[in-house]
């Protein structure tokens, strides 16, 4: 596997294209090797590793756009799919926006984007790890009697791009991540909990006492919680949760959804929408950050945009079409077939999540979610949730079965204290923070 | 795809250093999708995906590996890397195992002509278009799609069967906006199944455009949400998104032969209300979730998973069957050969019960009539699950009244399945538009459900008191 051989392949399907009538078209080839370990108690549960190579393709004829991904690299085959691809955009409607971007460039300098170390590393340490996992998670608290697994899983890539403008580049990428799920009996209710973290290099890795410390809490924390009344009170999202919040800001910011009126923040770009401690950044340069690359889905350069600043709210994230569409510039933020996040993180505060829980005299703080009901045209925000209830700023006791729910153009406004805790696990991350006021519906 | 022989040798390598069993499961998928935006046709993507994977299960452990590379050298190299799960054991060689071809009854047709009559398709999005700007002035913008979708799968087992089957998939939807004043509302309507695109000419183009346009017009004039406890009636067809996940992801036999589930050890006990039975069945004509066979080569079957409040099995991939001394149920299925089987849903409903929806409306003081849900999620440790109200109404005194938006629902599987008071007699199943997310993996499922009453239940919206 390596990077000319992914170039390679790339510039092969742009000949094809380029024979079956595709007047310009855009190549990307992702070449990986994958491995995953799971254990459970003391057993090896799944091991696979597999090589993996997926071609997409976009094709522009008289201004119609088709595309096609695909995994089967026989010559005939290759060939068939895609001419039926280019043969597909017949029945597109012409688009004055569609096309390839107005230039395509590369910089990966100190990037750290793949860890050496992670090539040479041998299957049996790999599992060991994974077996620790299950090990330490039952060591440290008798009350966890059974586990959905322990995983480590890696994955060493590489990832190319090459145009029919003559732009053709590539870069290579490691990843490496742990998680566990440990399953605590409280009384005849089991309590599950999965924590788990990534990075690009194996050193920059949460260790696996911590993993399997975090993951326990958060099973055993919630022994006997209860379903809490139905108020207005302060809400503190711990940073997992924040993430999954912070994912939905996104969907706002995207342009994608704001071309098509799916957004509370059409037409608001200038506005002051949250707090003072509102500043959000999508930055596609973050050394080492899971959601950092040298170019972006379309080969335009990665940067830094600031979104929110203060409040205020200053960008949308764009790749070229929605760009043109909307009379912008690209942010370098395309995934080659939309607008995706680079390293999309809310600025960090400076205090700890515990002097967070300790300045609020009464509030929830937010441990989990479940479910996915935003409506972004409204901005309207509903979860599943369960964490603590917090009074005299102390945990006082946990709480389940009750749902969060308001309005982001209230929530970020209502954003006033923000930790420090914040760590690049993805492309989507956030430090913990809290709201003055949302509301929670139990009892 | 690949011969008979290698597929054949495959296994067998696989099973060099013993193993419980072994399979190799090759696919064949092309996908078509056209997408509308803004009235025109935006769009046009393929998608072809081939491959092989191969799987060898020792006790509770499974090694795999899979392969896009359909070379001999690439796919020997894939059976030797999923055989060292078991490589403590001597190394036995190849043995030879002779496949013999299995056929498989039909609940589809597939057609592997491979020709699509692409013309048709765009001129289904447009008609929904149409239909949907028509039904209202509101109506400020309209989403569409259309794939359709052919998979071509062929299963080899270390017992020597081999097994094929073709499925096709057709799904078509229509999100339509309304916009008034400040406010905006949306409705989603989707279609399709294992059919062709005949189908809809029964299920017009036209009438799922206007039935979204509807739903948006439901909801650009509804109230927020109220909070807090009250009844639950659950709409038929699409509500059975409840059983899905308040009781089906719990019946799935990896979370119970580990203990996981709450569910876990319970066959024969009382887990819902005497009213609730809920079947899932992989055989029910053109269903999403319908299979001719699994993707481990075991047959569809139509399972009772609890009658009458009392749970009778669970869903039973091959590995865990055999742990847990059963019979695989059908169950086993994976998104891609990328992918490791897992126990999956099939088909899951409601069969009907005695009461009319009148009944059940005229016995409800204050509560929520959830018609559609959006979509769900189920922590099955414990059971808590939470739901998405697609379009639900305010009851007041026995009568539907105002719409409310954004509504979750929030509960615990076996404590809502013990409320359920009341079980409508207008069973149906829900429009084929469903697909069940599980470990990363994505498959199409079906769902079904006659109208419901649950005694009380926890509304997530934003109206405190």
């Amino acid at each position: 596997m390596d990077e000319s051989t992914a170039i390679a392949i790339a510039n092969h399907a742009l000949s094809l294209a380029r024979d079956a009538g595709a007047q310009s078209a855009e190549a990307s080839v992702s070449i990986a090797h994958r491995f995953n370990a799971e254990a459970r108690a003391q057993v090896v549960a799944k091991l696979e590793g597999s090589t993996g190579k997926s071609l997409f393709l976009r094709v522009f004829r008289d201004g119609r756009k088709a595309t096609l991904s695909t995994t089967d690299f026989t010559a005939g085959g290759l060939r068939d799919a895609v001419t039926r691809a280019v043969g597909h955009a017949d029945l597109v409607a012409p688009d004055e926006y569609a096309g390839l971007p107005d230039e395509a460039a590369t910089d990966g300098a100190g990037l750290r984007l793949a860890d050496p170390a992670l090539a040479q590393r041998e299957g049996v340490a790999k599992v060991a790890e994974a077996l620790e996992l299950e090990r330490l998670i039952r060591a440290a608290d008798p009350r966890v009697t059974n586990s959905s697994g322990s995983h480590y899983h890696d994955a060493v890539g590489v990832t190319a791009l090459a145009n029919s403008t003559g732009f053709s580049a590539a870069y290579t990428w490691t990843r490496v991540g742990r998680s566990t799920g440990p399953v605590a009996l409280d009384g005849e209710v089991k309590r599950i909990a999965h924590y788990g973290t990534a990075a690009r290099y194996l050193s920059e890795l949460e260790g696996l006492g911590t993993i399997a410390t975090t993951a326990v809490r958060r099973a055993v924390d919630l022994f006997g919680a209860r379903k809490p009344p139905t108020m207005r009170v302060p809400v503190i999202f711990e940073r997992d949760v924040a993430a999954s919040l912070l994912e939905d800001v996104f969907a706002a910011v995207s342009a994608a959804n704001v071309a098509v009126g799916n957004s509370w923040l059409s037409g608001r770009v200038g506005e002051r929408i949250g707090s003072e401690l509102v500043t959000i950044v999508d930055d596609g340069r973050v050394p080492g950050g899971l959601g950092t690359s040298p170019f972006d889905g379309e080969g335009v350069p990665t940067r830094r945009t600031p979104v929110f600043e203060r409040g205020m709210l200053r960008s949308f994230l764009y790749d070229t079409y929605y760009a043109r569409k909307l009379g912008a510039s690209s942010t370098g933020n395309s995934t080659g077939g939309g607008v995706g996040p680079s390293n999309f993180y809310l600025e960090p505060g400076s205090i700890s999540l515990d002097d967070l829980i300790a300045a609020t005299p009464q509030g929830v703080l937010v441990m989990d979610t479940i479910g996915f009901a935003t409506e972004h045209a409204t901005g309207t925000y509903s979860r599943g949730a369960r964490g603590f209830f917090i009074e005299n700023g102390e945990l006082a006791y946990p709480i389940d079965e009750f749902t969060i729910a308001g309005q982001f153009t209230d929530m970020l406004a209502g954003v006033d204290a923000v930790a420090g805790d914040l760590r690049f696990e993805g492309p989507v991350v956030s430090p913990s923070f809290r709201i003055a006021e949302m509301t929670v519906s139990g009892n | 795809m690949i011969d008979e022989a290698l597929m054949g040798r495959l296994v067998s390598r696989a099973m060099r250093y013993g193993g419980d069993f072994a399979d190799v499961f090759c696919e064949r998928r092309r996908t078509l999708s056209y997408r509308l935006q803004d009235g025109r046709i935006h769009d046009a993507s393929y998608a072809v995906t081939l491959g092989v994977g191969i799987r060898v299960v020792v006790g509770e452990s499974a090694g795999y590996a899979c392969s896009d590379d359909l070379s001999p050298a690439a796919l020997l190299d894939a059976a030797d890397a999923a055989s060292l799960i078991a490589r403590t054991a001597p190394d036995g060689g190849e043995r030879s195992i002779e496949l013999s071809l299995e056929h498989s009854p039909a609940f589809y047709d597939c057609d592997r002509s491979d020709t699509i009559d692409a013309a048709r398709y765009v001129a289904m999005l447009e008609a929904a278009d149409t239909a949907a700007r028509r039904y209202d002035p509101r109506i400020v913008a309209v989403n569409a799609h259309v794939s359709d979708e052919l998979q071509e799968v062929w299963i080899a087992t270390s017992e020597g069967r081999l097994v094929a089957d073709c499925r096709p998939l057709i799904t078509f939807g229509v999100q339509a906006v309304a916009s008034e004043k400040n406010e905006r509302g949306s409705g989603y309507v989707g279609d399709g199944g294992r059919t062709s695109i005949e189908f809809f000419a029964r299920e017009t183009p036209a009438a799922l455009g206007a039935e979204a346009a509807r739903i948006a017009t439901v909801n650009v004039s509804a109230v927020p949400a109220p909070a807090g406890e009250m009844e639950m009636i659950v709409g038929a067809g699409g509500g059975g998104v409840l059983l899905h996940e308040a009781v089906g992801h719990g019946l799935e036999s990896d979370f119970n032969r580990r203990g996981t589930s709450l569910y876990s050890g319970r066959v024969g006990e009382r887990v819902a209300s005497d009213l609730v039975t809920i079947y899932d069945d992989g055989n029910l004509p053109e269903e999403r979730g319908t299979l001719n066979v699994d993707d481990e080569g075991v047959a569809g079957q139509h399972k009772v998973l609890v009658e009458k409040g009392v749970l009778l099995g669970y869903m039973q991939d091959r590995l865990n069957a055999r742990l847990m001394g059963v019979e695989p149920t059908g169950s086993g299925r994976r998104q891609s050969f990328r992918f490791v089987p897992q126990p999956r849903m099939c088909n899951t409903y409601m069969p009907a019960g005695e009461s009319s929806v009148d009944e059940i409306l005229a016995s409800t003081q204050r509560g929520i009539y959830a018609k559609s849900f959006a979509g769900g999620q189920v922590e099955i440790a414990k059971g808590d699950f939470v739901f998405m109200v697609g379009e639900g109404y305010l009851i007041e005194k026995g009568k539907i009244t105002t719409p409310v938006r954004n509504a979750s629902i929030v509960g615990n599987g076996p404590e809502a399945m013990m409320k359920v008071v009341a079980v409508g007699n207008d069973a149906r199943l829900a429009r084929r538009h469903y697909t069940c997310g599980k470990g990363g993996q994505f498959v199409p499922v079906g769902v079904g459900m006659p109208t419901v009453k649950i005694s009380s239940i926890t509304v997530g919206g934003t109206q405190h008191g």
